[in-house]
């Protein structure tokens, strides 16, 4: 049985000891587990605060709180899962911890600019926490900060619009680190075409970060501006415009969907291989379709807008490019399935989340072809169908390869092993619960109920009780989950350097990885990724 | 009511629907079916080694790429032209604009009626001309599948036409503070001869002019008539009435006070509320029509519910005196007598709990009695919910000033 001895490996060595050798670390896995501690503590804020959403709209009227105090609910919700969750959640953590080892190099190529992205996303958190307990009460705008409604809201916006501008500065500093460590940093033999497809996608991500998100800072900025010194950008009585602030903020929002789900999709292409013994099927089209995800993606943020009162033409236009962003995402879809053909598959709890992933990220996917379709989405905008839809690509898809990330990757970094029994009780009550939430939230959206109801018709309860029944359902999975988990990492048995028996470079060091990586001798790469051939996995 | 068959709209917007939502069922149980079956053969039970190495094949993926493809420009296309449907508004449409607020809808008709429901009329294309005079609001009527953004400083439009008479949900979509869920109003379709008998000008005398005018602007989406309180102060009986004012200092509540606080409402916001109340100007509201809601306001002119409705004779009727007394005795159940102005100690789940007797009280009592029961009395009263919305608000009033 296990005993408890403490973590070998980056987390004794330090030339620091204590506290100031995690927060003046810049060892791209010790940041990265202070990503990781974050993010995590934030995602399960934010589920609360989801769950309160849920509880109140479990019958008409007022059932546990006030209309305003919904409002701020469901901003804080969003603000907090977005930019403090699903953004950071895979490329900052999860990136930070596996790319530089998976291209065989020992730290990113700027260490120092790493710790100051992870100290701008903890200034960042704190500043939208202190916006929900200071100024003139928590920001009700909802995460999208549309104007004119946000600049004339007396509530705290300011501060959490600068608060969203500094985790945008977080991230682009991220991104241009990861861009530059893939181009650089790849070890000898570690050609374009050896690389993981978790390190294409995050390289996609990257370009997509360093591109994009400078465009959510200025318009943040522009709101700021609005608020404070009436600056007449976005109000049309002085020769502004509303419906620009919306183009500005999808134009950075909506390539920040592929940002969220394109480090997910990465993390799947890495489980799916390993868990069927099997080379990734299609690997140049897994490859280009993420970086057509990112380039297409870039180009149909006007798709959130048919009912703005835009013009017909661009509703033309952008209806046309979100279809063709659809294509890729098929392909990745049709590719993992067939990597199962002939393999010899072993259902790991990594394994099942992925599965997962792809059941749920599929019937987004479907649910987003009908939003794309310019008439279906005069019915569905703005209705419950939309809350559904992005759940199901966000947290049915990212939320379920990120807990598919934990369950593969934590046994590397902190050499325990989680028990699988109860990791597999967990899947299945996350993967039920979930279904049955936002299954029902589609369903009752597409009846008519408009988002961001406090109070909503009798016609609508039935399906509305079965979410918050779903939500609950949900929250113990996600309780199993993390406890199954926090006990593994406290006190698991230990595994040996590769416990699932996987091909990438991660897999051939120690677990938990020594500080420098690769000890003394640089890695040589000599095959692809998904070559399986010979390797054995260790007994845990 | 959010169905209604054969609309014109609804179906161009249905038909995408079932197309795209037929296909996606089609692919989601192909992809389903064929993952558990290659997990289920596959498993590494029956296969501890992989019995293939094939990691691609430009023929399978050259095919579902292009198959793919080839059906979303369907679905575009098929999107597209449906979209085109929604916005070509027909020939001979009745025009009608629709000016959005927080929180409520007004719509004015070509001859200058207002209204703040949409009543058209059955078989003719309504096209509503959508202004907003603060925020984005979203006119969406989901069972005719329509929804359009107001947008301030932008004027925006949607089609419909009703095909069967009846009531139409209207709802806003896009997210405007905190009354958002409230504003809600219908489309009342009415046959051609209703229709018609609904624009002749209203007999005086019916409605009063100034609740007329508040229930065209849409003043009782925030402004309650029955003293229960919301996101802006009731008006109920207002006249001679003390109140504190955000900026300190008290006022009592006069016709030159009402006055000001519609042309200019920010300035003296009564305490505890936001100043979030748009103005109303000349062009909105004339002289004519102020002086109108303030005497109604200030209970100058004989309230409607009033004449038509006998309070006194609906207690008899329903039997109410039966149980409660208009003489301050009381035995099995609470007298009328003093109920304005009483406090109760009430019990509400096992708890009791001290309240004084107001309007949203009393509704209650009536609607469902046995709630928040007075101490004391035992829990045998029916419930009154039989009477109509006017019924109830003409007991509540009278039994307020007993």
């Amino acid at each position: 049985m296990s005993q408890t001895s403490t973590y070998t490996g980056f987390w004794k060595e330090s030339p620091r000891s204590g506290i100031l050798g995690w927060l003046l670390s810049t060892d791209h896995k010790r940041i990265g587990i202070m990503y990781l501690g974050c993010i995590v503590t934030m995602f399960l804020v934010a589920v609360c605060l989801g769950l309160a959403i849920r509880l109140e709209l479990i019958a008409p009227g007022p059932t546990i709180m006030g209309p305003q105090t919904y409002n701020a609910t469901f901003t804080v919700h969003g603000i907090i899962m977005i930019f403090l969750f699903i953004i950071p959640s895979i490329p900052a953590a999860f990136g930070n911890l596996i790319m530089p080892i998976q291209i065989g190099a020992r730290d990113v190529s700027f260490p120092k600019l790493n710790l100051l992205s992870w100290y701008f996303y903890v200034i960042g958190a704190i500043l939208a926490l202190l916006a929900i307990f200071s100024g003139g009460g928590a920001p009700d705008t909802g995460w999208t900060f549309y104007v004119p409604f946000s600049t004339q809201t007396t509530t705290n916006v300011n501060l959490a619009a600068f608060a969203a501008f500094m985790l945008g500065f977080s991230s682009i500093l991220t991104g241009i680190n990861f861009v530059t460590t893939i181009h650089r940093l790849r070890a000898e033999g570690m050609g374009w075409g050896r690389l993981p497809l978790f390190v294409w996608t995050l390289y996609a991500t990257a370009w997509i970060q360093v591109l994009a998100t400078p465009m959510l800072g200025i318009t943040l900025v522009l709101v700021i501006l609005e608020r404070t010194f009436g600056a007449g950008l976005f109000d049309a009585a002085r020769g502004g415009d509303p419906i620009l602030f919306q183009h500005l903020f999808w134009i950075y929002s909506h390539p920040a969907v592929y940002i969220m789900i394109l480090p997910g999709m990465g993390v799947i292409s890495e489980v799916i291989p390993t868990f069927a013994r099997k080379p990734l099927f299609g690997y140049w089209a897994m490859a280009l379709s993420s970086l057509a995800i990112a380039f297409a993606g870039s180009l149909v943020w006007a798709h959130h807008m048919y009912a703005s009162g835009m013009s017909d033409f661009a509703v033309l236009v952008f209806s046309f490019l979100t279809f063709i962003v659809a294509i890729p995402s098929a392909i990745k879809i049709f590719n993992w399935i067939s990597t199962l053909y002939k393999g010899s598959i072993q259902l790991a709890p990594p394994m099942l989340h992925s599965l997962a992933f792809i059941f749920n990220f599929a019937i987004g996917g479907l649910g987003g072809l009908a939003l794309g379709a310019a008439a279906a989405d005069i019915h569905l905008h703005d209705t419950t169908f939309v809350v559904g839809h992005f759940h199901y690509t966000m947290f049915g898809g990212t939320g379920f390869a990120f807990f598919a990330a934990l369950h593969y990757w934590l046994p590397k970094f902190t050499g325990r092993m989680y028990q699988h029994k109860p990791a597999l009780v967990a899947w299945a009550l996350l993967f039920v619960g979930f279904n049955i939430t936002y299954m029902s939230m589609q369903a009752v959206g597409i009846q008519g109920m408009p988002r961001r109801y406090y109070d909503y018709l009798p016609e609508f309860t039935t399906l509305n009780q079965v979410a918050t029944f779903g939500s609950w359902i949900l929250a113990v999975g996600l309780v199993m989950m993390f406890v199954n988990l926090f006990l593994g990492c406290r006190a698991g048995d230990p595994v040996g350097k590769n416990p699932w028996g996987a091909a990438t470079l991660e897999w051939d060091i120690p677990s938990p990885p020594p500080m420098d990586n690769f000890g003394p001798k640089d890695p040589v790469v000599s095959k692809g990724p998904y070559d399986y051939k010979g390797v054995v996995a260790d007994e845990y | 009511m959010n169905a209604l068959a054969n609309n014109p709209t609804a179906q161009a917007v249905d038909n995408v629907l079932i197309y795209i939502f037929g296909f996606s069922l089609i692919l989601l149980l192909g992809i389903t079916v064929v993952t558990v079956w290659l997990v289920i053969k596959y498993h590494r039970s029956k296969h501890p080694e992989p019995t293939s190495e094939v990691s691609h094949s430009i023929l399978l993926e050259t095919i579902w790429t292009l198959l793919p493809t080839l059906i979303v420009l369907t679905m575009f296309w098929y999107g597209w032209t449906n979209y085109t449907g929604l916005r070509e508004v027909p020939e001979g449409a009745l025009e009608v604009k629709a000016t959005a607020r927080m929180w409520s809808w007004t719509f004015e008709y070509p001859d200058g009626q207002r209204a703040s429901k949409l009543y058209v009329p059955v078989g003719k294309p309504i096209k509503v001309q959508l202004i907003s005079t603060d925020v984005l609001h979203s006119f969406f009527a989901p069972a005719f599948r329509i929804k359009r953004d107001t947008v301030p400083g932008m004027e925006t439009y949607i089609w419909f036409e009703a095909t069967e008479p009846g009531s139409y949900d209207i709802f806003c979509a896009e997210y405007c503070g905190v009354g958002h869920a409230d504003m809600t109003t219908s489309i009342e379709a009415l046959n051609e001869a209703d229709f018609a008998a609904w624009q002749q000008p209203k007999a005086t005398g019916g409605e009063a002019r100034g609740l007329a005018v508040m229930n065209e602007l849409g003043c009782v989406g925030c402004h309650s008539l029955d003293g229960s309180e919301g996101i802006a102060p009731s008006l109920f009986q207002l006249a001679g009435q003390k109140r504190n004012l955000a900026s300190g200092g008290e006022i009592t509540i006069n016709a030159e006070y009402l006055k000001r606080a519609i042309r200019d409402p920010n300035a003296e916001v009564v305490a505890g509320y936001d100043p979030m109340m748009p103005a109303y100007d000349e062009n909105t509201m004339n002289d004519a029509d102020l002086q109108a809601v303030v005497d109604y306001l200030l209970g100058k002119v004989q309230k409607p519910v009033a004449p038509k409705i006998d309070a006194r004779a609906l207690l008899e009727n329903n039997g109410c005196i039966g149980c409660h007394s208009n003489d301050g005795s009381e035995s099995i159940a609470p007298t009328f007598k003093g109920l304005g102005s009483r406090q109760v100690t009430i019990i509400r789940d096992n708890e009791e709990k001290t309240i004084k007797v107001d309007a949203a009280y009393l509704r209650q009592a009536l609607l469902n009695p046995n709630k928040e029961l007075v101490k004391g009395f035992p829990a045998i009263m029916p419930s009154a919910d039989y009477l109509s919305d006017e019924e109830i608000d003409a007991l509540v009033q009278y039994l307020l000033q007993q």
